[in-house]
């Protein structure tokens, strides 16, 4: 879910985009320069992730991965998800231009928190990766839930009842999406696991180049 | 709710009502979306070459120079953003249009971000209406006699107003992205002072994305060739989950390609930049204009309260 143009407070919209601007600044440090291009190609992977709509029952979701994104971007992820969320501003509308740094905001410190959870405690052992990922996947989207509803919130009382309701409507999402995501995580355990051996996978020097 | 003017509305007008949009709304929408399979399927395009390319339209917008056109399309758009009187939101959407009409770009794109923005906007028109806390002095409309449901239209124009703006904004993306090269906007992007590292990265995950978008796809078709159906149980769900990190592997691996190849040619952590124009005096005017229209919108707000 990704909050539309017209919505926000100014302040917050001005305050978000100083916000995501001052944590991308700081996550941009600890990259190397020259591996920045190699996330921006991994980001369009995540884009298009992102379309892919799961039938649920007679609708369908599609889905939000910021779990995923941090398990698989450890501390680059907020970057990734700030440079995805203004592509999809500018070329679906999904998130409107002048609300991109606080839904920059909303998305990527849930995965940040997700990264850094699954690369302490992953240790070994495919299962425990498995159960690890798909509990990420799901607290990445209770967390941007719970940013989202905070933001809407900060328009003032007469948006609570749309707060709720987008908690609400969450819910069967994280479900679908800890699921899924602890399907990816397994199967990438099981293929290719020095993808989720190294939790900076931009700033060490790659193991495959 | 004693001040709180109210009107009563028999149960049963309303949820004929309600019935009545939400038909209007599943129409317009299948309308919209036929529109566009229609116009996609007729040109068998290739789909990872980028779609965001400057139409070839002559317009002002098209030879105004890009920076003042950055700031004066997204420096309204925040004025936009501030309104809090629904006129004023329309009367924004108003100049919205007349800017994409005067750009004349293809409508099917401003369609499409419409949609997309409509869905959002539906929300909050069924939901604000009902949900915002009553104050004294607004307008009610009761159903039936228990009052278990009651229609505030303060929400109905705050949902409205909010609509409004998405949609001004919305339609101003066109005018702002489709008019020039997304290379030259961006470069007009970073001699503004943003980092030219941001315009870099917006470029290639813009040129990937189409890649990966195909890689999918082709992905897909070998999922159906194969027998695999559609439906939301729990194997179903492995399946997407192995999919998903076949993409990932997939993109990691081609990152590394992409990279090495990059650097093959020379990459230095910086592109050619394009040529640019010298900045004439109507570029500025016109922004300067474009912004005081914004300002003017904003005091006349201000004043209404």
């Amino acid at each position: 879910m990704h909050i539309a143009d017209g919505v926000l407070p100014l302040s917050v919209t001005l305050g978000g985009y100083l916000a995501a601007g001052l944590v991308a600044a700081l996550k941009v440090r600890k990259v190397r320069q020259e591996e920045l291009p190699k996330l921006a190609v991994v980001t369009s992977a995540f884009f298009v992730a992102g379309l892919i709509h799961i039938p649920l029952g007679p609708t369908s979701v599609h889905l939000l991965l910021p779990g995923l994104a941090g398990v698989l971007l450890g501390s680059s992820a907020f970057l990734g998800i700030g440079l995805g969320l203004v592509l999809q501003s500018l070329l679906l509308q999904f998130g409107g231009l002048t609300v991109v740094g606080a839904n920059t905001i909303m998305m990527g410190l849930p995965a940040l928190a997700c990264g850094w959870i699954f690369h302490r405690f992953k240790k070994t052992g495919r299962w425990r990766q498995m159960l690890l990922g798909g509990l990420m996947g799901g607290l990445g989207v209770v967390l941007a839930a719970l940013g989202l509803a905070l933001l809407l919130v900060s328009g003032g009382e007469d948006f609570w009842g749309v707060a709720q309701i987008a908690l609400l409507a969450h819910l069967p999402v994280i479900i679908i999406e800890g699921l899924i995501t602890a399907m990816t995580v397994g199967f990438l355990a099981r293929v290719k696991p020095e993808l989720l051996l190294t939790p900076h996978h931009f700033r060490s020097e790659s193991p495959h180049a | 709710m004693p001040d709180a003017v109210s009107s009563s509305l028999p149960l049963w007008q309303i949820l004929l009502l309600i019935v009545f949009l939400l038909l209007a709304l599943a129409a317009a929408s299948q309308a919209l979306r036929c529109l566009f399979r229609g116009q996609s399927s007729e040109e068998d395009r290739d789909w990872s070459v980028p779609p965001l390319e400057a139409s070839k339209g002559r317009s002002f917008f098209h030879s105004w120079d890009v920076r003042c056109k950055i700031i004066a399309l997204v420096g309204f758009s925040f004025l936009v953003v501030s309104l809090d009187h629904l006129s004023l939101a329309f009367g924004a959407l108003t100049v919205s249009m007349v800017a994409l009409i005067a750009a004349r770009i293809p409508f099917s794109r401003a369609l499409m971000r419409l949609t997309a923005v409509a869905a959002f906007v539906a929300l909050l028109l069924v939901i604000m209406p009902v949900t915002v806390p009553v104050h004294p002095g607004d307008r009610l409309v009761v159903l039936t006699e228990k009052q278990w449901l009651v229609f505030n239209l303060r929400g109905l124009d705050l949902a409205l107003t909010i609509g409004a703006k998405a949609m001004a904004v919305a339609l101003l993306m066109e005018p702002l992205l489709g008019t020039a090269p997304l290379p030259i906007t961006l470069h007009g992007l970073s001699r503004l002072g943003v980092p030219k590292l941001f315009g870099q990265m917006v470029l290639l995950s813009h040129r990937y994305l189409y890649v990966f978008q195909e890689e999918a796809g082709r992905m897909a078709t070998g999922m159906r060739v194969r027998g695999f159906q559609r439906s939301s149980g729990l194997s179903n769900l492995r399946v997407f989950g192995s999919f998903l990190g076949m993409l990932f592997i997939r993109s990691f691996e081609r990152t590394e390609r992409v990279f090495s190849a990059m650097q093959a040619r020379g990459y230095h952590g910086a592109f050619p930049e394009p040529e640019t124009k010298t900045l004439s005096c109507i570029d500025v005017l016109l922004a300067v204009l474009w912004l005081l229209a914004g300002t003017c919108l904003v005091l006349a707000d201000r004043l209404m309260q």
